[in-house]
């Protein structure tokens, strides 16, 4: 329990990330028409709608890392599920590295994919009246590229179970649910200088549990305990 | 700090951030997600049919993504031997989520193919439909009976992938339709009547025979007819393809379409404003764009043969068991035959490879009207071109210079100064010579344009003359070289100009329509790929021979009117099998419509681009045997995603046939499709990083000069080719 804890204080911290480029999201979003309620349930579904989309990408990343651990690795699920830890551990001080802006290189590899044609359907999305848009701009607003994301999928799949690396998204996401329902209910974008800093507590996050995932890799047995 | 800011989340930059050029305007940004974040924020947004189908499709993920949530959560063995009652209820949560799914997701596949179904046809509609139903109706009576093979995800699955395809279909149509915005404009045109010395504001539709119309210098004209009052030149271009000026004066026929020069007209219209011969084309254009739309799609193509052998080996199954077993054994597992039937993977097959496809030659600025250009483009085995604008520049230029006892540069300076009334594009091109050369133009005065022959004026208070042999002759100016008499004649492909002042002809400018410098290269890349060419045009045998020579098409048609070209091509066609036609004109419109594919160049008139299928940027020809190219690749690529997604299922369908399907291994054969297809597909991202550099656009070409002195040998030098992707 302890760990989805850490999970939703980093999905917290991380969402000082979010504000700086999915709050432009939800600010576009903007206030319904139709009065305060509506406004709020407006934000509600897009946040949903993105919320889905991370339970569905950590049910998927935990479902491929039970996979690898099972078949690439058979009869020693606990040295399959080491390396599988060590390399997602890895990969999030990669990307907290990045919040602190080294490592550019790597980023542009991991995000450079496929954006063009879900600019266009945001665009579109951020517009539309009625009930439905909202979910889909949070549908598909969760796939956009980021590295926060990116981190957090590779840890699910560290977790090496389908419904571990659900819980997991699904903490990250709660996580982020109250900066960005925040940023819809008329928050103006905090200050330039405040979201740096946001930036760097979300990238020291990230760095800690990277170091705790690549530990639990080096050490298996003290990672287990993190998970209870 | 004065570090750059992040263009859209405003935060300092730590390295050196990323640089794109989003609608023409340079932008950094941090990082890749603001980059995209940024381009929401700021641009156009597309048309209602896409932003429903969208906001269909984000509604419907977020239902298969819970849906598969849990069909992932059962599939992964989460819950043991003693949760069945835990599993049995997500069976229930699945029903709930899949039974909007269908109808929010399904409902226009279904209408697809009860339609298809009316006219007694079979399409991919069908197949989906099929696929879906059976899927669904198999899994809840699973769910009520306590059953475990629930196919709730199958149907998710199928559904999301084919919306997906719909939807990158739709996007690629509606760029498409806005790029080329419908611009007939024969139909639209307003006219200025005359009627009792008052000019009035009439549409074309309203002009019967015999009106009087007046056509202001520079504008279109809207109607046919015959001059009454006024000398002008009629530019013809985009309606006979003939590169220089017409000469109007009272008596001389004018034609719609054609644009008015300097002069102010009046004309009597000897057609009603709907019977123009520039009417007439518009619709031949239409006609020929409604044939053109006609053509099956390949997906179509192939469920009309998967649909039916799928039944059969349906009942073949019900048939089988039911001799070995209890029928409703045996019903099941023929439901699961069709359960499985519909290939998830072919609802991407094409869309995600032609939407690639769009998006790279979009990158290029090729604009394709639709996908289907790419199937039809890849199969062409010959390119018909248009000259004029086409094949040469459209500007004439000076290629030589005759000249009898003075400068080279004051014969050129006195031209240009005479040409400065004149808007003809060999006044044009002399002028363009002068400023090249930095010459300073003497002042001219009392200068009078002759339609079709030249201009005459007074230069340092002599009179001056700039124009045709005919001017020169009316003129009884002395020819003391002979030049007017052809001891000079120029060479094929030259108009010849004659300069003269103070009652002397001084000599002869010598100017061309040149060929566009990567003219050769494509006719000769062309060739390497296989593909005859044809040059058809409308000017006359010399101008259109000599072109032809240049760029090396053995082919050629000339004097042809639009319907000529229509009939010549489609003669080529019968010969050589589907061709496609380059052209700009709006003589070239229902000839660019009747083709295979038509292809616009950049400069096109409004009418060649709403008759083609591909725009081809300014003054970028060279790209078309690159976009060939891609047509190759992408329908190649479209056939191996096809056969994957074939493959895929039938390996589920033999399973299913045996008894032996399990809905993991339903979900994870699509699953694996799927991805197969999409990675296949982004291949062609990969392949093509080796588009034409951009030298290509630049490449070399005879000089023109050479090529008028020596035009009659066949230069041995290979021009360099434009590469072309491998």
């Amino acid at each position: 329990m302890t760990y989805y804890f850490i999970i939703l204080a980093a999905g917290f911290a991380g969402s000082f990330h979010c504000v700086g480029m999915c709050g432009g999201f939800a600010c576009a979003l903007g206030r319904d028409p139709a009065g305060r309620m509506a406004t709020v349930e407006r934000h509600l579904l897009y946040n949903t709608g993105r919320l889905a989309t991370y339970c569905f990408i950590g049910a998927l990343a935990g479902t491929l890392g039970q996979g690898l651990v099972g078949q690439a690795l058979p009869g020693s699920l606990a040295t399959g599920q080491r390396v599988l830890a060590l390399t997602a551990g890895g990969l999030m001080i990669v990307m907290g590295l990045q919040f602190f802006g080294h490592l550019q290189g790597v980023h542009r590899l991991v995000t450079g994919f496929g954006g063009n044609s879900m600019v266009v359907s945001l665009r579109n999305l951020i517009v539309a009246p009625g009930r439905s848009a909202p979910v889909a701009l949070g549908v598909v607003n969760g796939w956009l590229p980021c590295p926060l994301v990116y981190a957090f999928a590779a840890q699910a799949a560290s977790t090496a179970d389908t419904l571990q690396g659900f819980l997991t998204m699904l903490a990250f996401g709660l996580g982020t649910y109250p900066a960005m329902l925040m940023m819809g209910a008329g928050g103006q974008i905090l200050r330039p200088a405040w979201r740096r800093r946001g930036v760097w507590i979300a990238g020291a996050f990230l760095l800690v549990l990277g170091a705790i995932t690549v530990a639990r890799g080096v050490i298996p047995f003290a990672g287990h305990g993190a998970m209870m | 700090m004065s570090a750059a800011l992040c263009h859209h989340c405003q935060l300092p930059l730590s390295g050196p951030g990323q640089t794109r050029e989003i609608y023409g305007k340079s932008h950094c940004f941090c990082c890749y997600g603001c980059c995209l974040a940024f381009q929401v924020s700021h641009g156009e947004r597309e048309e209602p049919e896409a932003v429903g189908l969208l906001i269909r499709l984000g509604v419907g993920a977020f239902l298969t993504m819970n849906i598969m949530l849990f069909s992932l959560l059962i599939y992964s063995g989460t819950f043991g031997s003693e949760e069945q009652g835990l599993v049995q209820a997500i069976h229930f949560v699945l029903w709930g989520l899949a039974t909007p799914l269908l109808f929010i997701l399904g409902q226009p596949f279904f209408a697809g193919a009860w339609r298809a179904a009316r006219g007694g046809g079979v399409t991919a509609d069908s197949l989906v439909s099929l696929g879906t139903l059976s899927a669904y109706g198999y899994s809840v009576q699973q769910t009520i009976s306590g059953g475990v093979a629930v196919y709730f995800d199958t149907v998710a699955m199928v559904l999301v992938l084919f919306t997906l395809g719909r939807y990158l279909e739709a996007i690629g149509r509606v760029k498409a339709m806005r790029s080329l915005t419908p611009m007939l404009a024969a139909e639209r045109a307003r006219v200025v009547v005359v009627e009792d010395g008052h000019d009035i504001e009439q549409s074309v539709q309203a002009i019967t025979s015999g009106t009087i119309v007046r056509v202001r210098p520079g504008e279109r004209l809207p109607v046919d007819g015959v001059v009454i009052e006024g000398c002008s030149e009629c530019d013809e271009a985009v309606l006979t393809g003939q590169s220089e000026p017409q000469a109007k004066q009272p008596g001389i026929s004018v034609f719609a379409g054609s644009v008015n020069g300097m002069g102010e007209l009046l004309i009597r219209t000897t057609q009603a404003g709907a019977a123009t011969r520039w009417g007439q084309i518009g619709q031949l254009v239409r006609d020929a764009l409604d044939r053109k739309g006609l053509a099956g799609l390949f997906v179509d193509r192939v469920a009309a043969v998967f649909v039916p052998a799928v039944l059969i080996l349906a009942a073949g199954t019900v048939l089988f068991w039911g001799g070995r077993g209890p029928l409703d054994q045996a019903l099941m597992a023929g439901l699961a035959v069709l359960v499985v039937a519909c290939p998830c993977a072919l609802g991407l097959a094409a869309p995600l490879a032609t939407a690639i496809g769009l998006g790279q030659a979009a990158q290029r600025g090729v604009l394709i009207r639709s996908g289907g250009v790419f199937e039809r483009l890849a199969r062409i085995q010959g390119v018909a071109f248009d000259k004029t604008g086409t094949l040469t520049t459209g500007e004439m230029r000076l290629q030589g210079v005759v000249k009898h006892a003075v400068a080279e540069d004051e014969l050129l300076a006195v031209a240009a100064a005479l040409a400065r009334c004149s808007d003809h594009p060999v006044g044009r091109g002399i002028a363009t010579a002068a400023r090249a050369r930095g010459l300073a133009l003497p002042d001219a005065h009392d200068l009078a344009l002759r339609p079709g022959e030249g201009v005459v004026g007074e230069i340092g208070g002599v009179s001056a003359a700039m124009g045709s042999a005919t001017l020169m002759k009316s003129l009884c100016w002395l020819d003391p070289a002979g030049v007017t008499a052809g001891s000079s004649a120029a060479p094929k492909g030259c108009s010849s100009v004659y300069v003269g002042w103070g009652g002397t002809i001084h000599g002869q400018l010598l100017l061309s329509d040149d060929p566009a410098t990567e003219a050769r290269s494509v006719v000769a890349a062309l060739g390497k790929m296989g593909l005859d060419t044809c040059l058809l045009s409308g000017d006359t045998s010399a101008a259109v021979a000599w072109i032809a020579g240049v760029v090396g098409i053995e082919r050629w048609r000339e004097s042809l009117s639009p319907t000529d070209k229509v009939d010549a091509l489609r003669h080529w066609a019968r010969r050589q099998g589907p061709v496609a036609m380059v052209g700009d004109g709006m003589n070239d419109g229902p000839v660019l419509a009747a083709a295979a594919v038509g292809i616009a160049v950049g400069t096109a008139t409004d009418l060649a681009r709403e008759s083609a299928d591909i725009v081809l940027p300014k003054h970028a020809l060279a790209r078309l045997p690159w976009t060939i190219e891609l047509a190759r690749r992408v329908r190649k690529t479209i056939a191996t995603n096809i056969a994957w997604a074939l493959g895929y299922n039938l390996a589920a369908l033999a399973l299913a046939a045996a008894g032996l399907l399990q809905p993991i291994a339903a979900a994870g054969l699509m699953a694996g499709s799927s991805l197969l297809v999409t990675v296949n597909s982004l291949r062609l991202c990969r392949a093509s990083i080796s588009r034409p550099s951009p030298a290509s656009n630049e490449i070399e070409a005879p000089s023109p000069v050479a090529v008028a002195g020596e035009r009659m040998k066949r230069e041995k030098t290979a021009p360099r080719v434009v590469r072309i992707g491998s």
